[in-house]
């Protein structure tokens, strides 16, 4: 947590002084009738890991492709490294790609790969031998040169995915789901991988994910996006701890989201009565205070709540469901007003929860609640 | 019998016929199709001018054939037709295959169906057509019935078989390679020669190869365009037989049999190592 605090930068304070690697200024992009994307606007920094994050359809494919030049907006204007990228090619744009299918030329072994683009740009011969070769002691797969990719893992695809895009040192790497297709294991290395090689070589890296967790594992700052809008745009403890509104806290983790009209509201302590007709207690941390018999929501994480009969929101629950989740189990409880609950216990030898069926008593604090907008 | 059905199981039966009627209905088939074949190949090497009775092996009239300067003149007039009509109509045809697979415009669906259309045209009235046509347009501008015409007819009918075989070949493949490409500086043209048609040539060969015979083999339609002089192959063997069966013609047929399974087979293993290749 410490760590992830000093990784976040809020804006203002150092930003100030980073040049902006990309720039989406009002960006919209129509297929016809469908609106992919709505009026974008964000500044990515240089050196920096940047995620869009979002269900499929939100439009972060589209807005990646946009950068890379495969795809021209509807209206709205993108800035690489300062110059404007309206109606240039792809081919003349200092961005690189890594596609989700890696699009590894077949015809070509390993080295062709990777050269490639130092080929197309006419860099003398001595230096391409020299940069493909470093290209490829960087992604582990130094001796696999002459390789064609027919005889390569999908793991070892992906580094050479990544390997020809690097190679051309790219003012800004653009990533659409590359781990998508790497089994479990392989996709958690890869994760750390990548952002150790991305702080090793300095170079921005936009990164389009579905992955919750890859996002807030590798990532600076995330947009969050549902659709072709951004729902928030911050670093992962922000996301996770203060989501903006209802889309973000139920796509960030998982979430407990109570709906109702606000029944007492006492400087920053909102007392929620439930459409259940329960009473939640939250404390209001965003800008905006609901006011009394105003609709709103109060989200609180499962693994804020625990059993127990002392704290600001107690309520008796039974027992509906037991979930082992191996570092922790997750509990499904309905609530004697009525509605569910999941709570997270973390699982210790010493630690026996309640059975499923069993009468119990659940507690969270409302220091851990949120007010949610819609 | 017994190699048919595979010891200890039960005598099985196919459509109410027995197993050996089942054994005996495929014999025959395969005989109507390859025994005239055979004969035909088995008498070019008789030793005397009889097609019915065998006297002895010989490569006498493998000899006649080389030595008859009409014949070599149609193999060199099929050869030449053959060379640049596969140039020609593998050019269009792929380009052709590139736009239908990778464009939309107004009118694709007709043009693909079209497309499909011209490979089950019958060919004689293909022929008519062409003859009608190239007398009415052709020879007022001075371009006698020739070998400019059976260039033209061939590349004709040959375009969509090509196009038909590259098509097959552009489906299975990813776009995004091309799009990593011109991502990684390669302009249209580049990224067209350097990935776009590697990857594709299997396809474009085995097409190449596919024209090469069709236009190899024609006879329906070179008869209505060739003219006077100038005929190919087929046309040559059809005016030799009407002066009688001769064991020269059972010689030409060999080879020219021989040359159309070489490059048939040439040309699906090709294919098939191509895409081996790719796994």
């Amino acid at each position: 947590m410490e760590d992830r605090q000093t990784r976040e930068r809020p804006p203002g304070t150092r930003d100030a002084e980073r040049g902006v690697a990309v720039r989406l200024a009002g960006i919209t992009k129509r297929f016809g009738e469908f609106v992919a994307v709505d009026d974008l606007n964000l500044d990515i920094y240089e050196g920096e890991f940047f995620s869009l994050l979002g269900p499929s359809g939100c439009g972060k494919t589209t807005t990646l492709r946009m950068i890379a030049g495969f795809e021209e907006p509807t209206e709205g204007e993108i800035s690489v490294a300062g110059e404007e990228v309206q109606g240039v090619p792809p081919y003349r744009r200092p961005v690189n790609t890594v596609f989700q299918s890696y699009a590894i030329f077949p015809h070509l072994n390993v080295f062709d790969n990777v050269a490639f683009g130092l080929r197309r740009a006419k860099v003398p011969r001595d230096e391409v031998a020299s940069r493909v070769t470093d290209a490829c002691e960087m992604v582990q797969l130094a001796g696999f040169e002459k390789r064609k990719p027919g005889m390569l893992s999908g793991g070892q695809q992906q580094r050479v995915a990544l390997a020809r895009a690097l190679v051309n040192r790219p003012k800004v790497l653009l990533l659409d789901e590359p781990l998508g297709a790497l089994d479990l294991k392989l996709r958690k290395e890869m994760q750390l991988e990548l952002k150790s090689l991305q702080e090793e070589v300095g170079i921005t890296f936009v990164y389009v994910t579905h992955d919750q967790e890859e996002a807030l594992t590798m990532s600076d700052r995330i947009a969050v996006m549902n659709e072709g809008k951004v729902q928030q745009l911050a670093g992962p403890t922000t996301l996770y701890e203060t989501p903006a509104n209802r889309f973000v806290a139920g796509f960030i983790g998982q979430t407990n989201v109570f709906s109702g009209t606000v029944e007492a509201a006492d400087g920053d302590r909102v007392t929620l009565r439930t459409r259940e007709g329960s009473r939640v207690e939250a404390v209001v941390r965003g800008e905006t205070v609901p006011k009394e018999s105003e609709e709103t929501h109060v989200a609180v994480r499962p693994e804020k709540v625990r059993f127990g009969e002392s704290g600001d929101n107690v309520c008796a629950a039974e027992v509906k469901q037991i979930v082992y989740l191996g570092a922790s189990t997750q509990y499904i409880v309905r609530l004697e007003g009525g509605g569910k609950l999941v709570l997270y216990q973390q699982n210790a030898f010493d630690a026996t929860g309640p059975s499923e069926g069993d009468g119990v008593s659940v507690a969270w604090d409302a220091q851990n609640c949120l007010v949610l907008e819609d | 019998m017994a190699a048919t059905t595979p010891k200890g199981s039960r005598k099985g039966t196919m459509g109410g016929l027995p197993d050996w009627g089942l054994l005996l209905g495929s014999v025959l088939v395969y005989l109507f199709l390859y025994a005239p074949i055979a004969v035909l190949i088995f008498f070019s090497f008789n030793s005397t001018r009889s097609t019915q009775v065998w006297t002895g092996f010989s490569l006498e009239w493998y000899g006649q054939l080389l030595s008859d300067p009409t014949i070599l003149q149609a193999l060199r007039t099929s050869l030449t037709v053959g060379v640049i009509a596969t140039l020609i109509a593998t050019v269009i045809g792929t380009m052709t295959a590139l736009a239908l697979s990778r464009h939309s415009f107004r009118g694709r669906a007709v043009a693909d169906t079209a497309i499909y259309a011209a490979t089950v045209m019958p060919e004689i009235v293909v022929g008519v057509s062409l003859l009608v046509f190239f007398v009415s347009v052709f020879v007022p501008m001075g371009i006698q019935l020739g070998i400019t015409t059976i260039v033209i007819a061939h590349v004709a009918f040959t375009i969509s078989f090509v196009t038909i075989v590259v098509r097959a070949r552009l489906s299975g493949m990813d776009r995004s390679v091309e799009e990593a490409a011109q991502d990684l500086g390669a302009s249209p043209v580049q990224t067209f020669f350097r990935v776009t048609l590697p990857l594709i040539l299997p396809g474009v060969m085995a097409g190449a190869l596919l024209a090469f015979t069709l236009s190899f083999d024609d006879f329906v339609i070179t008869f209505f365009i060739s003219g006077v002089g100038s005929s190919t192959l087929p046309l040559k063997i059809y005016s030799m037989i009407k002066f009688g069966v001769s064991p020269v013609i059972n010689a030409l047929s060999t080879v020219v049999l021989v040359a159309t399974l070489f490059l048939i087979f040439g040309g699906s293993r090709l294919l098939v190592r191509k895409e081996n290749a790719q796994e």
